[in-house]
């Protein structure tokens, strides 16, 4: 609606990320290359899983006939969403550091790609024009919680990565993970199916992110309290 | 593990992609045109008319709009763009309108043809008046259709956005235009400008009469072909004049097969006119006459019994002919009259001829009808039509798209008998056999052509137009040395002038209030307060979680 509400939009996406970096003491650790680094994976993670799709699953531009089939192939596709876990674990791996350091420089990075290639694309060629969309909020919003959820999932990964984590609380962590993976299309083929405004949707997501967040900082609070990181 | 030689692979791709994508990808998105996003409506309009006849400017002078919508009840200032429906535009308020407001879109009902009476009358008035003045502003048409029905009860419903100071906190205010829903209105073109490419066209036939051509008496027949509305996109002018077209094409038909037998070959030439911009004070005919009279010396044209002009044979079942000097006892028109009385009275009697005598007032800038241009040059002429008053609405109106193909088929043959009798100067019989006689189909068939596109003079005023073209074809099947002349106003000094922009596209952006913008900063700016104070205590968060957690290390083994 004007290049003020871009810069409105511009402003509600980034800056929850600017604080994070800052306030978090990562730059004192010189972080910002490897959060740059951390982008590069997710670029790269982003254009496997794209080749992955295209091979694999062709017959998304067709029409799709029946309902079942549908939610079916949207899972299957989820599921390649695998790949970016594979994409923090190598991240994970690049990054020198202990603890809240390494998670917190790989889920920034990680997520400031994610914001920069998506969000903010789509709201230049949107928000800047005159029609005004409340669509744009709503994907800010959604990338602030986007957000919690990277760190989560950094989290996660990371714990999976440590030999050792007590092992009952691995399948925890699986679940957790898989999650994470599947929250995105759970909560596109439930909510729109039970026909749930979109702010609505926004506010399930951000509830269920913070119970995964918890829960997650629990299970790292824990190892790290024991491995004796901070 | 395969990990490793993932890692490889990617080690391999860091050195060439994540960098170009990294300085390609953001140039790309900076150096794109700033296009703005589609708009939720999006739909053609058509420009009210535009043009100058002998310096008189008339119609709608410009062309862009960008600017916020406003019903007809909510409207304040020039800066907004009034759109409503044209059953609720009263004169008073669109005179107020093209004095005030900034823009005017009006929405034409979807079936122009089932329309009320009263309706219908109003929107010819309307139409009458728009056409009288210059606007100023910019006046689009367009038709109905559920997006803009959406728009307007939107927009309707909405109370103004100035909020008077007595009325309500200034809470009420914000909370209102966080909910309101605006709507811009854009119309993105030029501002129209002279057309400089304007060539009128027309089209002349003839049957030559029996014998020497030279010096045989001539009976010419002109119809103009094109038609006038308050929009030239929307002027199909099924009855003015496109019934004066198909019967002239009738006409055409029936003695071109008379003459071409050596029997039923008339001592008379028959010249067929199709004039252009006639609603434009006649300037084909003009054009024509001047060709004709004043310069070729031996034109059969000046020899002319008199000129027979057809105009809006459609709409009544009377015929009334209408004359600027009444002619004399034993003349050829009032010969001519007499035949046409007694063929009517013979064929349909219910229809009856009436003769209406008008006086051309020399200081008037229009004419009225075609053979006033005749008249000028002191012709006999005079137009035949099924209106009764020179200033009948419908014969400039947009709403003039109904075919009524009895009417004019009944009009066709009581002509043709009558000009049959004449030249062949028999009297009180039926002339025409069966095949002779006026073939209803064929008129449909006409009538369907023309009504299918917009005949406005502007519209159809380009070098090699097909409508045109089409014309020409269908006089040649019939007429000989059928001929295209072409009118092009003088350059320094016109006598008409056309504008371009006869249609555009509509934008109907949903836009919020700008106040909507400052509450957006605000919210915005508390919720980054919000998630720094958040970010900036999250130690005091984890220590509390800290305490809480078992610790999770495994034993190792």
């Amino acid at each position: 609606m004007t290049f003020y509400h871009f810069v409105n939009c511009v402003a509600l996406v980034y800056v929850p990320y600017h604080f994070t970096y800052k306030l978090s003491g990562l730059s004192e650790y010189g972080a910002f290359w490897k959060c740059f680094q951390a982008a590069q994976h997710y670029v790269f993670t982003q254009l496997v899983k794209m080749i992955v799709v295209a091979t694999f699953f062709p017959e998304s531009e067709l029409e799709v006939k029946g309902d079942g089939n549908d939610a079916f192939s949207e899972w299957l596709k989820a599921s390649v969403d695998l790949a970016d876990l594979a994409g923090l674990y190598l991240v994970l791996a690049k990054i020198p550091g202990k603890g809240h350091n390494k998670i917190l420089t790989a889920a920034v990075g990680w997520g400031g790609a994610e914001m920069i290639l998506s969000h903010v694309y789509s709201l230049w060629f949107g928000a800047r024009g005159a029609e005004f969309d409340w669509k744009y909020i709503q994907g800010c919003l959604d990338s602030n919680i986007s957000l919690v959820q990277h760190i989560s999932t950094a989290a996660l990964v990371w714990l999976w990565s440590r030999h050792d984590l007590k092992k009952t609380l691995m399948p925890i962590v699986y679940f957790l993970l898989l999650a994470a993976i599947f929250k995105p299309v759970l909560f596109n083929t439930l909510l729109v199916s039970m026909g749930y405004g979109p702010w609505l949707r926004l506010a399930l997501k951000a509830v269920t992110t913070g119970a995964l967040g918890l829960v997650t900082l629990y299970i790292y609070s824990g190892l790290a309290k024991a491995i004796g990181v901070y | 593990m395969w990990f490793d030689e993932v890692e490889s692979i990617a080690e391999l791709f860091r050195g060439y992609l994540p960098y170009y994508l990294v300085i390609a990808l953001p140039i790309f998105i900076i150096i794109s045109p700033a296009n703005p996003v589609a708009a939720s409506h999006e739909f053609p309009v058509y420009r009210m008319q535009q043009f100058d006849l002998h310096g008189v400017q008339y119609g709608c002078r410009s062309a862009p709009i960008n600017m916020e919508a406003k019903a007809l009840s909510t409207w304040t200032s020039s800066r907004h763009c009034v759109i409503s429906k044209i059953q609720d535009l009263s004169i008073e308020r669109f005179k107020e309108i093209s004095e005030k407001a900034g823009a005017l879109v009006v929405v034409l009902p979807s079936d122009l043809t089932a329309l009320s009476i009263e309706d219908r009358q109003n929107i010819l008035e309307l139409e009458d008046l728009m056409m009288e003045r210059e606007v100023s502003i910019p006046v689009y048409f367009t038709h109905w259709n559920p997006s803009i029905d959406d728009v307007l009860t939107d927009l309707s419903t909405t109370i103004p956005t100035t909020p008077q100071p007595a009325r309500g906190s200034a809470l009420e205010t914000l909370m209102h235009s966080v909910s309101a829903n605006g709507y811009q209105i854009v119309v993105n073109t030029h501002q129209s400008h002279t057309r400089t490419d304007v060539s009128v066209a027309n089209i002349q036939g003839k049957l030559g009469g029996h014998g020497m051509e030279d010096k045989l008496p001539t009976v010419a027949i002109v119809a103009h072909y094109d038609s006038f509305g308050v929009a030239p996109d929307l002027a199909f002018g099924a009855d003015s004049n496109g019934s004066g077209v198909a019967v002239l094409i009738e006409l055409a038909r029936i003695f071109s097969q008379l003459y071409s037998s050596q029997r039923t070959h008339a001592k008379f030439n028959l010249m067929f006119l199709l004039s252009g911009a006639g609603k434009l004070n006649y300037q084909g005919t003009k054009k024509w006459l001047e060709d004709h009279i004043d310069s070729i010396d031996g034109s059969p044209l000046q020899n002319a019994h008199f000129v027979i002009c057809l105009d809006a044979l459609s709409s009544g079942k009377d015929i009334y002919v209408h004359y600027s000097k009444p002619p004399k006892e034993g003349t050829a028109t009032s010969n001519f009259f007499q035949e046409l009385t007694q063929a009517a009275k013979e064929l349909n009697p219910e229809v009856k001829v009436e003769l209406m005598h008008k006086k051309i007032n020399l200081a008037d800038k229009r004419m009225f009808w075609e053979h006033e241009r005749l008249s000028m040059k002191r012709m006999a002429g005079f137009t035949v039509s099924a209106l009764k008053s020179h200033q009948d609405y419908s014969r400039a109106t947009i709403l003039d798209n109904t075919i009524d193909t009895e009417s004019i088929a009944q009009k066709a043959s009581i002509l043709s008998e009558a000009l049959a009798r004449y030249i062949y100067n028999l009297s009180a019989e039926d002339v025409f056999t069966e095949n002779l006689k006026v073939d209803e189909t064929a008129i449909e068939g006409v009538m369907d052509f023309l009504v299918a596109q917009p005949r406005a003079a502007q519209v159809l005023a380009t070098k090699q137009n097909s409508l045109v073209t089409s014309l020409q074809g269908v006089l040649s099947r019939y007429l000989k040395d059928v001929k295209v002349s072409h009118l092009v106003p003088d350059k320094r000094d016109p006598d008409f002038s056309f504008y371009d922009v006869t249609k555009a596209t509509v934008n109907v952006y949903s836009v919020k209030p700008a106040v909507f913008d400052l509450f957006l900063t605000f919210a915005i700016v508390a919720y980054l307060g919000l998630s720094y104070l958040c970010i900036q205590n999250f130690s005091l968060f984890y220590g509390l979680v800290a305490r809480v957690s078992v610790p999770a290390k495994s034993k190792v083994q």
